[in-house]
Parts: C-alpha cells; sequence; structure tokens
C-alpha cells in the first residue's frame, strides 16, 4: 500500500458520508461509527507492521504540491516517534467511541460519531505532517470538534470551559502561524520558498540567532498552551470537568500531545539557537510543573479535576525530557507520552464510568466502592498504580528515563541535572501520595447505602479497558520493542537540536 | 466612441441592459410570475456577463483612455457579479415577506453592480469617481428599501448624509491632485507626485483627503461610524450585499488610486496604512465583543475584516503577493461575510431588527443546514482551517511579514482571537442552548438554503483547494507591478 497515510486520513472522512445519510439511526450511527474508527485502528497497525524498525528518518513519505504558489506540499511521513502515537490516536478514539455507544450520550449522537470523526483526522493528520502548513492545519482541524464535544455534550459550565479552551489554544496557535509564515519567507529567496520540514533540515543554518528567539518563542507558546505548561494550563481543568467522558480521554490522551510532539518534531530541530535560548526557562517550567501538578492534585475534591491537574504533572515530565536534550530524557519523554495516553485516557475513562453510575464525582461523596465493584477496583488500581510509576508497569519507564536523562543534564551555566533531577524526582513521591490517597477514600471505607445495589462493569466497559490494560502492563514489563522504535528517530532530532556548528553561534 | 470601445465593457453593458429588462419584466407581468422570473433573469443576466467577460480585449484601453480592460479588471468583474448573484438568490423569501418590491430590488443590485464593476475598469480618477457613484447611490436606496421602517430610513439617511460627505471629501482630494499634475489620468498624476514629492504642502493636502475619501468608503476607523447603523437597519439581504459588494469596490479604488497613481508616494502612506490597519481591526473587535445582536455584531467585525484587508495593501512593497493577498481575501470576505449575514434571514422578525444571540438559540435543533452553514462561514471568518477565510489570513500575513511589518502581524493574530471570542458564541448559542420558548418563527426559504449551503461548500472548498484563486489573484495583481 502506497498511499498508508493519507488512507490513514481519508478513511473517517469517508466513514462520514454513511454517517450523514443515517443521521437519524442511532442504531446506525453507531455502528458506522464503530466500524470506522476500528478500520482505521487496523490500518494504524498495519501501518506500524510495515515500519522499519532502526531507521531514523521518515518512511512511507508522501509529497505532492498543493498551494504550488505559496510552495505549501501536502507532505505526509512517519518516523519512530509518530508510528507509535498514531495507533495510540487510533486505539483511543476507537474506545472513545465505542464507550459512546454504550449511552453516554444521550442526544444528538450523529453530531457527536461527526465530531469524532473529524477530530480523529485532525489528530492523525498532525501526528504524521511534514510541512509546516499541513501540520498547522489538522493542529487547528481538532479545535473546532472537540469545542463542540465540550460545548454540546459537556458538564453544566460547558459554555464558559469550551471558550476558555478554544480562546487559549487559538491565541497560542495564532501566534504560531506567524512564526511559520516567517519561517518560510526566511528559508530562501522569493520562488524557491518552502514549508517542507524535510527540505529545512536538508540545509540548516539559515534561520539567524535573532529569528530564531522570536520564532522559537512563537512555537513554544503554542506548544506550551497545548501541552500544557504552567503558567497555560488554566484551560486545561475546566475542560476536563465539563467534557463529556469521551472527550477528556482524547483530549488527554491525544490532544495534549500534539504539543509535546511539536515541540521534538519542529521547533528543536528547526531553531537549536532558539532551543539553547529558552531551555533553562522551559526546564524551570517543567519542573514547576511536575511540583505544581501534584501539589494541587493532593487537595483536588473534584475526581476528575485531581485527574486533569495529574496530566500537568504527567506533561512536565514530557517537556523535562525534551529539554534535557540527551537520549535518555527525549526517549523517556515519548514513551511517557505513550504512558499517559493509555494510563491517563483509562483513568478518565473509569471516573467517567463511575460517574454515569453515582452521579457523583465529589471524592467526599463516594467511598467503599471496592465492596460492590471488584472487578471495577482491580481494574482501576493497575492504573492507579501505572500512574504513580510502580515498576512493571508503563507509567515508571518512563519517568525513570526521564529522571535518568536529567540528572545527566549539564549545562555550562545555571543548575544542572543535580539540581532539577531531585526537584522532579519528589514529583514522583507526590503522585503517589495524591493517587493513592484518592483510590482510598474512593475504594475502601464504609460504602454509601444508594451505591450498594449499582452494577459492576459492563461488558462493554470491560472490552473498553482491556486493550488499555494490556498495553499498560505489556509497555511496563518489555518496553524494549518501543525504544528500539522511538531511539533513533530521537537521536537523529537530538543532533540537529545539539548541532555544534549551530549553537556556537549564540 | 467606437464599437470596440462597446466591446471592452461588453460585461457592464450586458447587465445594464438586464437591469432595464428587468424593470420592464417587472412592469408587465403578474405576481406570482415574478416571483420566479425575476430571480432567474437578474441570475441569467449576470452569469452571461461573467461569460462575456474573457471575450473583451486583455490590457486594451478604451474611451480615449478613461477606462482599461486588464486582468484586475477581470477579477473584479467576475467577483462583484457572484456577489450580485449570490445576493440574488438569498433574497426572495425575505422580500416577499416583508413587502419589499423585488424587482426594485434586483435592478438597483444590477445598477450598483455596474458602478462596482466601473472602478475596476478605471485609469482615471474620473472614472473612480463616477463608478463610486453609481455603486453607493443605489446601495442608499437598498439600505431605504423597507419603506415603512424606522430603522431602514434612519440607515438610508445616514449612509446618504455620510456618503455624500465623503465623495465630495474625494472628489475635493482628486480637485488637488489635478490641480497639480493638470490632469485626471492615473499615470499622469504618478508622474506629477513623482516630480513634486510629499514635501509640497498641495501633495499632502492631496494624499490625505483622498485617503479620507477613500477611508469612508471602505469604512476604515475613525471613519466607520456610517457602518453599524446603515448595516444593522438595511433590509437583511442588502446588508449582506452592502457589506461586501461597496467594501470590495472601495479596496479595487485603493488599489487603483494608490498604487496606480500615488505610488511614489508610498512609503509615507504605507505608514499611515498600517496603522489604520491596526487601529481599524481593533476597533471594530473590541465593539463587536459587547454587542447582542448578531447582524451588528456582523457589522462591526465587518468594520474589523477592513482592518486585515487594509494590512494587506499597506505590505505593498512586498510586491505582487500583498495586492494578491487583498485580492484574494476581498473574495473570501465577499462570500463568507454575505453568507454569514444571509443566514440571519432565516429568523423571521418583525422589521429590519437583526437577530440577538438569545434568538438564534437552539436553532441548529430547528434547522440544522441553516445552522451548519452559518457556523461554517462564522468559522471561515475567525480563520481557522480547513476554510478560504483562514488561508486568506496567510495570504495577508505572509506580505505583512514580508515587508517588515512584524508587529503588524502580530496586531492581526491576537486580533484573531478577539474574534474568535464573539464569532463562536454564536455558534454556541446555535448549538449549546435549548430553544426558547417565545423564540422567534423561521422563515422557509428553499432557495435561500440551496444559495447558503452552495456558499458553504465554495468556503470550504476555497480552504481545501486555494491554488487556483491565489494564481488568479496574482495575475490579477500584475498590472501593479513594474
Amino acid at each position: 500500500m502506497d498511499h498508508l497515510l493519507t488512507l490513514l486520513i481519508v478513511v473517517p472522512l469517508v466513514g462520514l458520508i454513511p454517517l450523514i445519510a443515517f443521521f437519524r439511526d442511532v442504531r446506525a450511527v453507531k455502528q458506522i461509527a464503530v466500524v470506522t474508527t476500528f478500520v482505521e485502528l487496523v490500518l494504524s497497525l498495519v501501518m506500524l507492521a510495515q515500519f522499519h524498525v532502526g531507521e531514523a528518518g521518515f518512511q512511507m513519505v508522501e509529497s505532492v504540491a498543493w498551494i504550488p504558489s505559496f510552495g505549501i506540499r501536502y507532505e505526509l511521513g512517519v518516523d519512530g516517534i509518530s508510528v507509535l502515537l498514531i495507533p495510540m490516536t487510533t486505539l483511543l478514539t476507537f474506545i472513545s467511541v465505542l464507550y459512546s455507544t454504550g449511552g453516554a450520550i444521550k442526544e444528538r449522537l450523529g453530531e457527536y460519531m461527526a465530531a469524532f470523526l473529524v477530530l480523529e483526522v485532525g489528530m492523525v493528520g498532525v501526528f504524521m505532517a511534514l510541512d509546516l502548513f499541513l501540520f498547522y492545519v489538522f493542529f487547528e482541524l481538532m479545535l473546532v470538534p472537540m469545542y463542540l464535544i465540550i460545548g454540546i455534550w459537556g458538564g453544566p459550565r460547558k459554555v464558559y470551559a469550551t471558550l476558555k479552551f478554544v480562546l487559549f489554544t487559538l491565541a497560542g496557535s495564532l501566534l504560531m502561524l506567524v512564526g511559520i509564515i516567517a519561517v518560510y519567507l526566511a528559508s530562501g529567496d522569493a520562488g524557491n520558498r518552502t514549508l517542507s520540514l524535510p527540505e529545512l533540515l536538508a540545509h540548516p543554518g539559515r534561520f539567524s540567532g535573532t529569528f530564531q528567539f522570536w520564532v522559537f518563542l512563537a512555537f513554544a507558546l503554542a506548544f506550551a498552551i497545548k501541552m500544557p505548561m504552567v503558567p497555560f494550563h488554566t484551560w486545561l481543568p475546566d475542560a476536563h470537568v465539563e467534557a463529556p467522558t469521551a472527550g477528556s480521554i482524547v483530549l488527554a490522551g491525544v490532544l495534549l500531545k500534539a504539543g509535546g510532539y511539536g515541540f521534538l518534531r519542529f521547533a528543536l530541530p528547526l531553531f537549536p539557537i532558539g532551543t539553547q535560548a529558552w531551555l533553562p526557562i522551559l526546564i524551570l517550567l517543567s519542573v514547576v510543573a511536575i511540583l505544581y501538578g501534584a501539589i494541587v492534585s493532593v487537595v483536588q475534591k473534584d475526581l476528575k479535576k485531581l485527574v486533569a491537574y495529574s496530566s500537568v504533572a504527567h506533561m512536565g515530565f514530557v517537556t523535562l525530557g525534551i529539554f534535557v536534550l540527551n537520549q535518555q530524557g527525549g526517549v523517556g519523554a515519548v514513551l511517557q507520552m505513550l504512558n499517559h495516553g493509555f494510563v491517563t485516557g483509562a483513568l478518565f475513562l473509569f471516573v467517567g464510568i463511575q460517574y454515569e453510575k453515582t452521579h457523583r464525582r465529589q471524592i467526599a461523596d463516594l467511598g467503599g466502592l471496592a465492596n460492590t465493584w471488584p472487578l471495577y477496583t482491580a481494574f482501576f488500581g493497575v492504573f492507579v498504580l501505572a500512574s504513580l510509576g510502580l515498576p512493571g508497569l508503563s507509567g515508571f519507564i518512563g519517568e525513570f528515563l526521564v529522571l535518568v536523562g536529567t540528572f545527566k543534564f549539564n549545562p555550562a551555566t545555571g543548575p544542572g541535572g543535580l539540581f532539577w533531577g531531585p526537584a522532579a524526582a519528589i514529583g514522583v513521591i507526590l503522585a503517589a501520595v495524591y493517587l493513592l490517597w484518592m483510590f482510598q477514600r474512593v475504594m475502601y471505607g464504609t460504602v454509601r447505602e444508594a451505591y450498594r445495589s449499582l452494577p459492576d462493569l459492563s461488558p462493554l466497559e470491560v472490552v473498553c479497558a482491556v486493550p488499555l490494560l494490556v498495553l499498560t502492563v505489556l509497555l511496563g514489563v518489555f518496553p524494549q520493542p518501543a525504544i528500539a522504535i522511538i531511539s533513533p528517530s530521537v537521536q537523529r532530532i537530538l543532533a540537529f537540536a545539539t548541532d555544534a556548528s549551530q549553537v556556537v553561534v549564540r | 466612441m467606437t464599437w470596440s470601445d462597446v466591446v471592452a465593457v461588453m460585461p457592464e453593458v450586458i447587465v445594464t441592459a438586464t437591469a432595464a429588462i428587468l424593470l420592464l419584466v417587472d412592469a408587465s407581468i403578474g405576481r406570482r410570475a415574478a416571483r420566479t422570473w425575476l430571480p432567474l433573469i437578474t441570475v441569467l443576466g449576470l452569469i452571461a456577463a461573467i461569460i462575456s467577460g474573457p471575450f473583451t480585449v486583455a490590457s486594451h484601453t478604451a474611451f480615449g483612455g478613461f477606462v482599461v480592460v486588464d486582468t484586475f479588471t477581470a477579477f473584479f468583474r467576475v467577483l462583484f457579479c457572484v456577489l450580485a448573484i449570490f445576493a440574488t438568490v438569498v433574497a426572495p423569501a425575505y422580500l416577499e415577506r416583508r413587502s419589499i418590491p423585488a424587482g426594485d430590488y434586483y435592478a438597483t443590485i444590477l445598477f450598483s453592480t455596474v458602478g462596482a464593476m466601473t472602478i475596476a475598469l478605471a485609469t482615471d480618477l474620473i472614472t473612480v469617481f463616477v463608478g463610486l457613484e453609481l455603486m453607493t447611490i443605489p446601495v442608499y436606496v437598498l439600505a431605504g428599501m423597507a419603506r415603512r421602517d424606522r430603522y431602514s430610513n434612519e440607515a438610508a439617511l445616514k449612509y446618504f448624509l455620510l456618503g455624500a460627505f465623503s465623495s465630495a471629501m474625494l472628489l475635493y482630494g482628486f480637485a488637488w491632485l489635478y490641480g497639480l499634475s493638470g490632469t485626471t489620468s492615473f499615470t499622469g498624476v504618478a508622474a506629477a507626485v513623482a516630480r513634486y514629492g510629499l514635501t509640497d504642502g498641495a501633495t499632502l493636502v492631496a494624499l490625505a483627503l483622498v485617503t479620507v475619501g477613500l477611508a469612508f468608503k471602505a469604512a476604515v476607523v475613525p471613519f466607520h461610524q456610517w457602518t453599524p447603523d446603515a448595516y444593522d437597519g438595511a433590509p437583511t439581504p442588502a446588508t449582506a450585499f452592502m457589506s461586501v459588494a461597496p467594501k470590495a469596490a472601495a479596496f479595487a479604488a485603493i488599489l487603483r488610486i494608490m498604487i496606480g497613481a500615488l505610488a511614489p508616494l508610498g512609503l509615507d502612506w504605507s505608514a499611515v496604512f498600517a496603522v489604520l490597519a491596526a487601529v481599524t481591526m481593533t476597533g471594530g473587535n473590541v465593539v463587536a465583543l459587547v454587542q447582542p445582536n448578531v447582524k451588528r455584531m456582523l457589522a462591526y467585525s465587518s468594520i474589523a475584516h477592513t482592518g486585515y484587508i487594509l494590512a494587506g495593501v499597506a505590505a505593498y512593497q512586498a510586491g505582487a503577493s500583498a495586492s494578491a493577498g487583498v485580492l484574494f481575501y476581498v473574495f473570501a470576505y465577499g462570500i463568507m461575510n454575505l453568507g454569514a449575514f444571509a443566514c440571519l434571514i432565516f429568523i423571521d422578525l418583525d422589521g429590519t431588527r437583526g437577530a440577538t444571540l438569545d434568538e438564534l438559540n437552539g436553532f441548529a435543533r430547528r434547522n440544522a443546514g441553516g445552522a451548519l452553514a452559518f457556523a461554517v462561514f462564522l468559522i471561515s471568518l475567525t480563520g481557522i482551517p480547513p476554510t478560504v477565510g483562514f488561508v486568506a489570513k496567510v495570504f495577508i500575513l505572509g506580505p505583512v511579514l514580508d515587508s517588515g511589518l512584524v508587529w503588524l502581524a502580530v496586531v492581526i493574530a491576537l486580533n484573531a482571537v478577539l474574534a474568535a471570542f464573539y464569532y463562536l458564541r454564536v455558534v454556541v448559542h446555535m448549538y449549546m442552548y435549548e430553544v426558547d420558548t417565545n423564540a422567534p418563527r423561521l422563515l422557509n426559504a428553499r432557495l435561500l438554503s440551496a444559495g447558503l449551503g452552495l456558499g458553504a461548500v465554495a468556503t470550504v472548498l476555497g480552504g481545501i483547494v486555494p491554488d487556483t484563486l491565489y494564481r488568479w489573484a496574482l495575475q490579477a495583481a500584475a498590472p501593479f507591478i513594474r
């Protein structure tokens, strides 16, 4: 299959056609959405199988002129990082759609599923676009469906939350758009300008130091808001609390990754001098995010908000791993992105399942659920342990590698790894505090009478949870295949980012 | 005047003839037949005008050097005819409901279109002025077409008074230019201003008067005060047309005069234009933020779009890409803004007043197709991909950065966030709120739905495959590149 990547973009759009044709038929809409996202998942696994492990560069590249008069290309490709993030995306989308067929969404199901399919196009596209303009288009394409998913099917303060989400994201991404156009103009003389990443990287050194300083800032703002990094994180708790369960899964599981991925794919290799210049601040903000996210999580009364703030902390590990600029850190960051996708996706799923049954999200209103829901408790427990970084589960390996990388971090000036490493490690301890304490208050203790008769996990919910559980364990005990795929590509990116000929200019 | 002169302006002749035929037909057929035939004749006439365009000689001056047919003309001819078609298609149900005489409406649109097309033909100050008047006077009439509605009266009167005032200002500026150069042709004026430069007081006065006059026509802050009332009070289909065609024509005039005739002063006026652009987009957006009435909000937002387009003019030093960006944006804006106003036609209120945000509550449940089209236009106006509005912003930002106006590019980006707030709030009310019990009636209009559907599809397609239009805009900008 020569055009596998294009196929991945097209399949959800093709699914939209029968979906619109049978718009009012709830059963048909469910079946069409599930089948489409399943086909997409299978295709992404085919892509993973075809990937040549050990090669650092882009594979399965497709490149066609799109807007020739502006030098813009339709250019797709995957490397060791995106080849794993894409199946994660398709899996989480499939699970979200599957879970939503179970009755959590009570109205306007046709619109809901259509939004998810469009969202999937944007998410998959973001991870394989190699032209900056195309990347931006996909980056923004994720925005409108998520805006509708939160705004229409969300909780009581959905309008506030969704507008905040959109305005924060847009503010960052529009400045990035200015940056992208600046890159275009600086890429060459009129007539041979380009936004294609491979072409830009083929001849490094075309951007001056000052240029890189400002354009890196524009890109970093967009990605930092999307991640989100402290202090741009305030949209996240609101968005998560109001979003429907499936929306939260995809938002935490995939959308946040677009920020970390953007740093690795574009900001680091294109602007090595800019990276060096902003690196101290970004490392500081990462560690602040780890500690602040964890401390704030401890005091949360709302279960969903707790998971949301824990995301801020986990994303802090991702940015920390990226900006220590060494192999362990980079690989750890990518693993942490995968782990966060599966585990936090699962946590949001289970918080959602619990809310559907009890209609309570305040931790104080819950308790003793372990007695009535043994199956639920087993699953939820594993994901909580994975989230706090227990060895043998997926959370450990990513955070461990990031910490190793951080300890190795040794800058010419300013505090080094021996300062940041222990600081970040405290975050790991705090994660154990808030997660275990939450688990104890929700699952143990005296159970309320009203909850006694509530049913345990339904078969559908088990089907949704099992793949995530399997991957969490697999990535925990046997991470080597993933590392083998990721490593060469991370190495290649770091080679650009630490290109001595460029960094010396500073 | 020779036969070849007439051939050169064949599209304009066809549109004028259509308007005349329309008035005759309107007088001679019954009400029922008129309902089908009048819009049909209008649309067919406009299509004939578009088709006749390529048969006129390229780069041909006619009428003794008063008009020129070049790629720029060709671009605007098509744009104005397309906008007129769109404005015709969305109107019938509304006109019927408000008992506005349909024949008069279509004929007025056609006459105004001829005026707008004339501006695009101009190579002489006189032609520009004749075109401007021929375009705006029918628009004053359009604004006042709901004769028994006080707001419509107010809109027409206000538009007329300020329009006449600005025309006088512009004409006075033209007189100064004539005094300087002894000619009204663009090339003559360009030679004269190049000779005198801005150090000459007379040049400064002329430049200031012309800039202010054109700024009034394009609704540039602080010369925009007529806009909200005129747009808000006019019958909604008329507003939809008024908000795009005269604005596009004003920018055709700005490009023809500023780059065609006053390019020697470019360094001076482009700095002023950059500041005006920033003030205009920010002013329009900030005031639009607090409007509860959607029609009025769109009026203010159209002022903001003037600012974006003006930024492209200010970046003229970037060369062809700047003018092409302006042309592309004007085209994109024409479709999406006309569409957005026209979506309000569905809400059947008394008088010409537009719907408030609350009256749009749950609109998506009541008319799924209309709401979807409205959402597409609004998302495009915001500048979110994959819509033509997004690509248009990119084509403006490119030359703005290229000419070194980095601050202006940042202002544009931040303004787009402001705009997102109020545009998306409309989507919020349509999709995320329940229908009120006392919600206004909806107009059942098949032709309107079809027109809006086509417009929405064009808006998305223009965002996915923009190359053809952009290439065409580049060609159209070519006459300005020396």
